[in-house]
C-alpha cells in the first residue's frame, strides 16, 4: 500500500480540492448531541471528531426514497429514471461504515445487480477517517475497526496531520493531481500512527472476537432476553433506518389523479414494522413484536461472505438512537454468556 | 465470466393477455404472450420459477409460472383473487396488456429428476408451480420413470386443474401416470377424501428411486416428511417450493428473508425451491 502525509495546515485546501470535483458530503454537527453526513458548503463545517452520524453512508447510494420509473398507463410503457452519474465524494467515513458499504455492495452488486445503486456507487469516492471508540462501539469484536478495502483514501490521525493510506487507483490519482498537499511520511509519523492504534484498541469496552456469536444465538433462540427486550420495543424502526447495512425496501405505485400515468417509488422499509411480513389474507410471517425483534438479531449476526464478517459492523447506532434504550451489544452479550469479551 | 448487466435485473416486458379461463370461484388461469417477438423467442424458464407481474398504477405481484416450459413465447399464470392487485388482475380482458419481469428464483433442479420416478404433491394453490413440473415431465416423458401426482384441496370444487387432470386419466394410465385428486374436508365430494399423506399408499412410484416435489402449506410438509422418510424416500430427492412475502424477486428488498443467524436466506433468490436438508438445517423455513 502507498502511504503519504496530509499535514494539518493543508487539510482545508485538500477539502476544497475535493469539493471542486463533485458534490462533497461530510460529517457535520447538526444539534447538541447529533452528527450527520451533509453536503459541505464551507469546508470549515466538517467535523473531524464525531462519534457517529444519524444516517449511514448507504443513503448516498440507496436513498430513503427514489422513483425507479415513471409510467404511461394507457400504453403500458415505462421510463426508467436512472441516477445521473454525478460524482459524489464522501469524506470522513469511519472504518465500520466502510465495511458497511462493502456489505451493501455484496448484496446490491451481485449476479443480479441493482442499477440504481451500482451507478451511484461507481461515481462515489470514499475518504475514510480514523476514530476513537465510545462505549457504544463494538466494531472491535466484529473485526471491522480497521479496513483493508472499500476506501479510495483513508486518513489516520497524527498529532500534526494525517497518515493517508491509498486504497485505489482513484486514490492514487487524487494524490497525483494535488501533489502540493502531500508529503512523504517520516519515521515519527509511523510511530505516531502505531501509538494512535494502540490507544484506539485499548479503548474498546469489548475485546476479542464474536465470530461464533451467530452459533451462540442460534443455540438459544428461546432465550428470555428476546421476550423481555421486545416488550420495551416501540417498533419505530430507528434501529434499522440508522443501520449501515439494513437494506429492506418497500415499493409502491403512485398513479396521477387522472390515472394516465404515475411513478413507481421505492423507499426504506423496516423489519420492525408489522407490515413487513404481512401478506394477502392477513397472514403475517412475523406476527408478533418478539418475532420481528428476533428476526433483526438473527439477520444482523448472519455471515457476509464478501467481508467474512457479520452483517452488523458494530457501529452502535441502533442503541444510540433507540428511544426505548434497548441495548443491542449488552443483549447479545447476555445471550452469548460468559466469555463474550466484556 | 462477463459482468452481469444491471439493466437486465428489473427489466420488464410487455405481455398481451390472450385468454382467461375460470378455474374455481377465486382462481383464474391467464394465458399471456410476449409482445416483442424476439423476447417471445428467447424467453425461457424452469418449473418452480416465478414472474413479477405489474399492473401499472396498481402494483406488482409474484406469481408462479404454471405452464409447460416447452411452449415458447406463451406462458400461463393461475391467479387467486387475494387482495388489491390480484383483484385488478381478475378484471383483465383478452387483449389487455401487462408488464412481466423474470423469471426469478432457482426453480426445481430438473436435471436431478431425470431417470427417476416422480412424485408431485400439491395442496391448494401449490398445484400452480407443480403443474409446470408435471407438464414438463409429460413433454419429456422418456426422461422420467413412473409418475404420481396428488392434488388436494379442502373442497372438491376448489381443486385446481381438476378437470384437466380428470380428462388426462385414460391416457395417463397407459403412460404409467397415477393421478390422485382428494378433498380433505368436503362431505359432498364424491371422490377421494383425506389429506395428501394418507394417499401415499396409492402411488405408483418406488420411494428408493423417486424424486418428490411438494407445494402446499407448512403443515403438509411436516406430515409428508415424516411419512416419506418412514417409507424410505431418499431425503436428497425431496424438494419443496416455499412462499414468502416478496417485492423485488432478486434478493434486494429483504421481504422474503428466512432463517437464523447461521443460515440467512432470501426465498426469492436462494429459493423458492429448497431441499429436505435445507429445511432441517434452517429453523423457521417451514
Ligand atoms: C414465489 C411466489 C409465487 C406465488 N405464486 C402464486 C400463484 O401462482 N398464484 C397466486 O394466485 N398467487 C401466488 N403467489 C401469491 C401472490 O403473490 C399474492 O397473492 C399476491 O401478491 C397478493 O397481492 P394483492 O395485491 O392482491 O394482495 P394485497 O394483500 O393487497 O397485497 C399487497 C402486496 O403485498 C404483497 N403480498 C401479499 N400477499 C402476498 C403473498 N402471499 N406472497 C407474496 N407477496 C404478497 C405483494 O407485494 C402485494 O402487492 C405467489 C407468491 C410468491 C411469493
Ligand atoms: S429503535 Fe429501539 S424501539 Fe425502535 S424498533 Fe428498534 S429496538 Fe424497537
Ligand atoms: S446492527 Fe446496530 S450496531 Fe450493528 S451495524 Fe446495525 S446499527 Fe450498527
Ligand atoms: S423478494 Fe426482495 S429480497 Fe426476496
Amino acid at each position: 500500500m502507498r502511504y503519504v502525509k496530509l499535514p494539518k495546515e493543508k487539510v482545508c485546501e485538500f477539502l476544497e480540492r475535493l469539493k471542486s470535483m463533485g458534490t462533497l458530503y461530510g460529517p457535520k454537527k447538526i444539534s447538541e448531541k447529533f452528527y450527520d453526513f451533509r453536503e459541505i458548503g464551507d469546508v470549515k463545517e466538517v467535523e473531524f471528531e464525531y462519534n457517529r452520524t444519524i444516517t449511514p453512508p448507504r443513503k448516498f447510494f440507496f436513498p430513503e426514497r427514489e422513483t425507479v420509473f415513471t409510467f404511461d398507463t394507457a400504453n403500458v410503457e415505462i421510463h426508467e429514471t436512472l441516477p445521473t452519474g454525478n460524482r459524489i465524494i464522501i469524506f470522513g467515513v469511519h472504518a465500520c461504515d466502510i465495511v458497511g458499504l462493502r456489505i451493501m455492495d455484496s448484496r446490491f452488486i451481485d449476479d443480479l445487480p441493482d442499477p440504481y445503486y451500482q451507478i451511484r456507487r461507481e461515481n462515489g469516492i470514499i475518504i475514510g477517517l480514523s476514530c476513537l471508540p465510545d462505549e457504544y462501539c463494538f466494531c472491535s469484536v466484529r473485526r471491522t475497526d480497521f479496513v483493508d478495502a472499500g476506501f479510495d483514501l483513508f486518513l489516520h490521525l497524527l498529532p500534526d496531520g494525517y497518515l493517508v493510506r491509498v486504497g485505489t487507483v482513484t486514490g492514487h490519482k487524487l494524490i497525483e493531481n494535488s501533489p502540493e498537499y502531500f508529503e512523504e511520511i517520516s519515521s515519527e509519523d509511523k510511530d505516531n500512527f502505531a501509538k494512535f492504534e494502540t490507544k484506539r484498541r485499548s479503548m474498546f469496552t469489548v475485546q476479542g472476537n464474536w465470530d461464533d456469536m451467530r452459533y451462540r444465538l442460534e443455540l438459544h433462540l428461546d432465550h428470555p432476553m428476546y421476550m423481555r427486550e421486545s416488550d420495551k420495543c416501540l417498533g419505530c424502526g430507528n434501529c434499522t433506518l440508522t443501520c449501515p447495512t439494513c437494506r429492506c425496501y418497500e415499493v409502491k405505485d403512485l398513479p396521477t389523479l387522472d390515472g394516465a400515468g404515475g411513478e413507481r417509488v421505492r423507499f426504506w422499509d423496516s423489519c420492525q414494522f408489522r407490515s413487513h411480513g404481512l401478506v394477502a389474507g392477513g397472514h403475517n410471517f412475523r406476527p408478533t413484536k418478539k418475532d420481528r425483534f428476533l428476526n433483526r438479531y438473527q439477520c444482523k449476526n448472519a455471515y457476509c461472505e464478501t467481508t467474512t464478517t457479520a452483517y452488523c459492523v458494530g457501529c452502535g447506532r441502533c442503541t444510540y438512537f433507540c428511544p426505548a434504550d434497548i441495548q443491542f451489544k449488552e443483549n447479545l452479550l447476555e445471550v452469548y454468556g460468559p466469555g463474550g469479551g466484556a | 465470466m462477463s459482468k452481469p448487466d444491471p439493466m437486465k435485473t428489473y427489466e420488464t416486458h410487455k405481455c398481451r393477455l390472450l385468454r382467461v379461463y375460470g378455474l374455481t370461484e377465486y382462481e383464474k388461469l391467464f394465458l399471456f404472450r410476449f409482445d416483442d417477438p424476439e423476447i417471445a423467442q428467447s424467453w425461457r424458464f424452469m418449473p418452480g420459477q416465478f414472474v413479477e407481474l405489474s399492473l401499472l398504477g396498481h402494483g406488482e405481484v409474484p406469481i408462479s409460472i404454471c405452464s409447460s416450459a416447452r411452449r415458447m413465447g406463451f406462458f400461463e399464470l393461475c391467479i387467486r383473487k387475494a387482495g388489491r392487485v390480484t383483484s385488478e388482475i381478475h378484471k383483465l380482458k383478452p387483449g389487455d396488456m401487462v408488464r412481466i419481469r423474470g423469471p426469478y428464483g432457482n426453480g426445481f433442479p430438473m436435471d436431478r429428476f431425470y431417470d427417476r420416478d416422480l412424485l408431485l404433491v400439491a395442496a391448494g394453490l401449490g398445484m400452480a408451480p407443480l403443474r409446470s413440473v408435471f407438464l414438463y415431465a409429460l413433454d419429456n416423458r422418456w426422461l422420467f420413470g413412473n409418475i404420481t401426482i396428488i392434488n388436494s384441496s379442502k373442497l372438491g370444487k376448489e381443486l385446481l386443474f381438476a378437470k384437466e387432470l380428470k380428462a388426462m386419466k385414460d391416457i395417463a394410465t397407459a403412460e404409467n401416470i397415477e393421478i390422485i385428486q382428494t378433498a380433505t374436508r368436503d362431505p359432498d365430494w364424491g371422490g377421494l377424501t383425506g389429506r395428501a399423506p394418507t394417499h401415499l399408499d396409492k402411488v405408483n412410484v418406488d420411494p428408493k428411486k423417486c424424486t418428490a416435489a411438494l407445494c402446499g402449506p407448512p403443515r403438509m410438509y411436516k406430515s409428508m416428511f415424516e411419512q416419506m422418510i418412514a417409507l424410505g424416500y431418499d431425503p436428497r430427492y425431496i424438494f419443496v417450493n416455499l412462499e414468502r412475502r416478496m417485492k423485488c424477486g432478486v434478493g434486494k428488498c429483504g421481504h422474503c428473508n428466512i432463517g437464523t443467524a447461521t443460515s440467512w436466506k432470501y426465498t426469492c433468490k436462494d429459493g423458492p425451491v429448497f431441499d429436505y436438508y435445507d429445511i432441517i438445517s434452517i429453523p423457521g423455513l417451514i
